[in-house]
C-alpha cells in the first residue's frame, strides 16, 4: 500500500482513459485521453460532430462510453467492465453524482420557481435539510448575480438568466467538477457576456470546469487546459495560449481561422 | 412508484373487500334466511314501484312478501332487467324470482319451480283496428316486440313471428303504438292493467293467445329443493286461509290464485297521472340515484381508471418487450370490445369461475379497466410529450426514475392530458347509465322504472338527460379552471 494522501496530491481531479463510444456504425469517440487537475478549466474546442459534447456527456454518464475509464475523485467506472443491470446503474449513478451539468438549452423546470429548481436536488436526491439548502441557494443566486429573482418562474427570465439559474442548480450539488455543454450557443447575443462572466467568476473562485464552446476567445480566457478535437481523436491539447495562439496541429489551424475569420 | 402502486392496490383492496364483509355482516346479524328476490320492478301490477312512495309493490311482491312471513325468510329485493333475471339467478346474485315465472318444460327441467301462485291467459294484442291480426295463427311472418327471453316470447315465435326483443310491457306497448312491430303476445292481467293505467286507446287486445291457461310460479334453482318445499308448504297454507285470494282480489278484483277464479278487471286502473306529476314526483329519486351511485361510481372508476392508466402507459413505454406488449394487449382489448360487454363478462361471466362482485363493485372494475384503456394512451402521449432534456436535466441533479416521474414529469404531462381526460371523464359519467342493467339503481334506471310506469317516456328521459347534463357542464368548468392553473407556469 502506498501512502494515500500522497497517491490523492498526485491524482488529477479528472481522469478519462482509452474512451471508446459508437451511436450504431457512427464511432464517434475513437480513443480519448485527458486529464484535469483540481481547479482548472478544460475547454473542447472542435467541429461539430467531433464528440466533443459526447465526451462532455459521458462524464455525467448521460452516454455510457461503451469502452473506457472515467474517474473523478474518488469514484473511477471501468466501462468496458461495467455489470448489466441494478449494479451497473449504481456506479454509473455514483460517477454522476460527481458532477453537475449546465446544458445548452438550460433544462430548468418550468412548473418550479427559481429557488425550487435550484434546491430540488440536494433537498429530494441528496436529502439536505431544506433550510440549509435554500440558505446555500440564496447564497448561489446572489452569485449568479439573480439574488431577487428566487419566486420568478423560469419563463419569467430571459435567455441569460434562465441560464444562470442553470448554472446555480448544478453548483448546488456541490459537484467535483461542473460541466457546460455550448452554454451560450442558444443565447441571443448581447446576452452571451453576462454568463460567460459568471463562468470566468466560477473559475476564478477554484471550481473545476470542463466546457464545451464555441467562443475561442473565451476560451483563451479562462481555459487553463485546451483539447482539439476532430473525428472522434484529440488532434491536440495543451495549454490555452499554444493550442489557440500557436496551433501545431494544420487541422486545429483550419478550425482556428475558420472560427475567428468568418467569410 | 411504489407509493402509487400501493395506493392501487388499498384502493382495489376497498372496493372489492368492503362491499363484501358488509353484505355478510348483514347477513350474520339475524337468524333468518336471507332470500333474495330477483324482479322487474318495472311489470305492473305485478312488480313496480308506487308512484307516490317509490315503495315496490304489486301482487307478486305481495305474494312472495306473504310467502316469506310464512316460511320465515328475510327478503331481499333485487331489481333488474327479465333479461338477465335467469342468468342473475344462476350466478346466485338472486335465490328467487318473483316476477310472473311461466311454466314450461325447458324451465321445469332446469329450474326448481314452486306450485302456481297465479293463472292466466295470454293475449294477443293489436294496434286498434288491426283486423290482420285476430289470433296466434295471424302472426307467422309478422313482428311482435317482447322480452326476448319470456315464455311470451317463445309462444310467438312458435307460431312463427319475429320477435324484436324489448324491456317490459311498457315499451313493447309503445313500440306496438307507433308502428315498429304488429302485435304484441302477453299475459292478459299486464294488458289489461296497461290499457287502464294510461287509458291509451293505440292498442287493444285482439284475442286469446291459444286455449290453455298459463300458469305463474316462483323459480328457484333446482339444487335450493328446501327452499321450494317451504315455498310449496307457504302456498297450500295461504291458498287455504284466503290471503292469496285477498292480495288477488285486491289487485284484480278476481281470485287469479285458482283456474277459475273469475275474469280479471282492472278498469278502475292505478290512476292516470299527468307529466308534471311524474316529473315532480320521479325528480327525487333520479336525484338520489344520482348522488348515491352514479356520481360516486363515475369519480370512484375514473380515481382506479387513471392510477391504472398510468401503471399500464408506463409499462408500454418501458424498454421491456414483455411489459410493453402486456400493455399494448390489454389496450387494444379494451379499446376493441364494446363497454356493455366487459361489464357483462365482470358481472355474469366471471362469477362462473368463482370470481363473484356485488353490483357496484363489478361496475367499478369494468368501468375502471375501461377508463385505463383508453386513459393510457393519453397518459402515455402526454409523458412523451415531455421534453427529453427534462429527463436528463433531472437525472443530472440525481433524482431517480420514480422521484424525475412524480416530481418533474407528471407535473408537466398533467398539463397535455387534462383535455383529453376531461374527454374520459364526461364519457364515462354517461356510460355509468351501463350500470342499469347489472342491477345498479343509478340515475337512467330510475327514470326507466317511472317511465315503465306511467309511459311518459319522452319526459322521463329528456328529464334524466337534463341531469346528466347539468353535471357535465360542472365537469367542463372544472376542466376549465383546472387548465388555467397549469398553465400559470407557461408564458402566455
Amino acid at each position: 500500500m502506498t501512502d494515500t494522501t500522497e497517491r490523492n496530491a498526485e491524482r488529477a481531479r479528472v481522469r478519462v482513459s482509452g474512451l471508446e463510444k459508437s451511436f450504431g456504425d457512427n464511432k464517434v469517440l475513437r480513443g480519448i485521453d485527458f486529464e484535469a487537475r483540481e481547479g482548472t478549466s478544460t475547454v473542447l474546442l472542435g467541429p461539430s460532430g467531433s464528440g466533443k459534447t459526447t465526451v462532455l456527456r459521458s462524464l455525467n454518464v448521460l452516454e455510457t462510453p461503451d469502452r473506457g475509464v472515467i474517474g473523478i475523485d474518488d469514484v473511477e467506472v471501468d466501462f468496458a467492465a461495467l455489470p448489466p443491470g441494478k449494479a451497473g446503474r449504481r456506479a454509473s449513478g455514483l460517477l454522476r453524482a460527481q458532477s453537475g451539468m449546465v446544458f445548452q438549452a438550460h433544462n430548468l423546470f418550468p412548473h418550479r420557481t427559481v429557488l425550487e429548481n435550484v434546491i430540488e436536488g440536494p433537498v429530494v436526491a441528496q436529502k439536505r435539510p431544506r433550510e440549509e439548502a435554500v440558505a446555500d441557494a440564496r447564497t448561489l443566486l446572489d452569485q449568479v448575480r439573480l439574488g431577487d429573482r428566487g419566486d420568478a418562474y423560469p419563463f419569467q427570465l430571459s435567455g441569460g438568466q434562465q441560464q444562470r439559474v442553470g448554472i446555480a442548480r448544478a453548483l448546488a450539488l456541490k459537484p467535483r467538477v461542473v460541466l457546460f455543454d455550448e452554454p451560450t450557443s442558444a443565447l441571443d447575443p448581447e446576452l452571451v457576456g453576462e454568463v460567460l462572466a459568471v463562468i470566468k467568476d466560477l473559475a476564478a473562485d477554484g471550481w473545476t470546469t470542463v466546457i464545451v464552446t464555441h467562443e475561442i476567445r473565451f476560451a483563451e480566457q479562462v481555459a487553463d487546459q485546451v483539447l482539439f478535437l476532430d473525428g472522434g481523436v484529440i488532434v491536440e491539447k495543451g495549454p490555452s495560449a499554444r493550442v489557440i495562439g500557436d496551433p501545431r496541429e494544420e487541422r486545429t489551424r483550419r478550425f482556428l481561422k475558420r472560427v475567428l475569420d468568418p467569410g | 412508484m411504489r407509493r402509487v402502486l400501493r395506493g392501487v392496490v388499498l384502493l382495489l383492496l376497498v372496493v372489492f373487500v368492503a362491499p363484501s364483509q358488509v353484505a355478510a355482516a348483514s347477513a350474520r346479524d339475524t337468524g333468518q334466511p336471507v332470500v333474495r328476490v330477483g324482479t322487474e320492478g318495472t311489470y305492473p301490477p305485478f312488480s313496480f314501484h308506487d308512484p307516490r312512495t317509490q315503495a315496490l309493490g304489486g301482487y307478486d311482491i305481495e305474494v312472495v312478501e306473504a310467502i316469506a312471513d310464512q316460511a320465515g325468510w328475510k327478503l331481499e329485493f333485487v331489481e333488474t332487467q327479465w333479461d338477465t333475471i335467469f342468468p342473475a339467478l344462476d350466478a346466485r346474485r338472486i335465490d328467487v324470482i318473483a316476477n310472473q315465472v311461466s311454466v314450461n318444460d325447458e324451465r321445469r327441467s332446469k329450474y326448481g319451480l314452486s306450485d302456481t301462485d297465479t293463472y292466466s291467459h295470454g293475449v294477443v294484442v293489436r294496434r286498434t283496428g288491426d283486423d290482420g291480426v285476430k289470433t296466434l295463427a295471424d302472426l307467422k311472418g309478422k313482428t311482435t316486440a317482447q322480452s326476448s327471453t319470456s315464455n311470451w316470447a317463445k309462444v310467438a315465435r312458435d307460431a312463427g313471428a319475429n320477435v324484436e326483443a324489448v324491456e317490459g310491457f311498457a315499451q313493447a306497448a309503445e313500440l306496438l303504438a307507433q308502428g315498429r312491430v304488429d302485435a304484441i303476445v302477453n299475459d292478459n292481467i299486464a294488458v289489461l292493467d296497461y290499457l287502464a293505467s294510461t287509458g291509451s286507446d293505440d292498442v287493444e287486445i285482439a284475442g286469446n293467445a291459444g286455449e290453455e291457461l298459463s300458469e305463474q310460479v316462483l323459480a328457484f334453482r333446482k339444487d335450493d329443493s328446501a327452499l321450494v318445499d317451504q315455498a310449496n308448504r307457504a302456498i297450500t297454507a295461504l291458498k287455504a286461509d284466503g290471503t292469496l285470494a285477498g292480495i288477488s282480489r285486491k289487485y284484480f278484483k278476481a281470485d287469479v290464485s285458482v283456474p277459475d277464479g273469475g275474469s280479471a278487471d282492472l278498469s278502475e286502473g292505478r290512476g292516470h297521472r299527468g307529466t308534471w306529476e311524474v316529473l315532480r314526483s320521479t325528480a327525487w329519486p333520479m336525484l338520489v340515484g344520482l348522488v348515491k351511485v352514479t356520481i360516486p361510481l363515475t369519480l370512484l372508476s375514473f380515481a382506479i381508471g387513471l392510477a391504472l392508466a398510468l401503471v399500464v402507459a408506463l409499462a408500454r413505454i418501458s424498454s421491456s418487450r414483455i411489459l410493453s406488449g402486456l400493455a399494448r394487449a390489454f389496450i387494444s382489448i379494451i379499446r376493441g370490445t364494446p363497454l356493455l360487454l366487459q361489464l357483462f363478462i365482470v358481472f355474469y361471466g366471471l362469477p362462473q369461475i368463482g370470481l363473484k362482485f356485488p353490483p357496484f363493485t363489478a361496475a367499478v372494475i369494468a368501468f375502471s379497466l375501461n377508463v385505463a384503456g383508453y386513459a393510457a394512451e393519453v397518459v402515455r402521449a402526454a409523458i412523451l410529450a415531455v421534453p427529453k432534456g427534462q429527463f436528463e436535466a433531472a437525472a443530472t441533479i440525481g433524482l431517480g426514475y420514480s422521484l424525475t416521474l412524480r416530481r418533474i414529469v407528471l407535473p408537466q404531462a398533467a398539463r397535455t392530458a387534462v383535455p383529453p381526460l376531461s374527454n374520459t371523464l364526461l364519457s364515462l359519467l354517461k356510460d355509468t347509465s351501463l350500470g342499469s342493467v347489472v342491477l345498479l339503481t343509478e340515475l337512467f334506471r330510475e327514470s326507466q322504472l317511472a317511465a315503465a310506469e306511467s309511459n311518459e317516456f319522452l319526459a322521463l328521459y329528456a328529464f334524466a338527460g337534463l341531469y346528466y347534463w347539468v353535471i357535465c357542464v360542472g365537469l367542463s368548468a372544472a376542466q376549465k379552471r383546472l387548465e388555467t392553473r397549469l398553465d400559470r407556469y407557461v408564458a402566455t
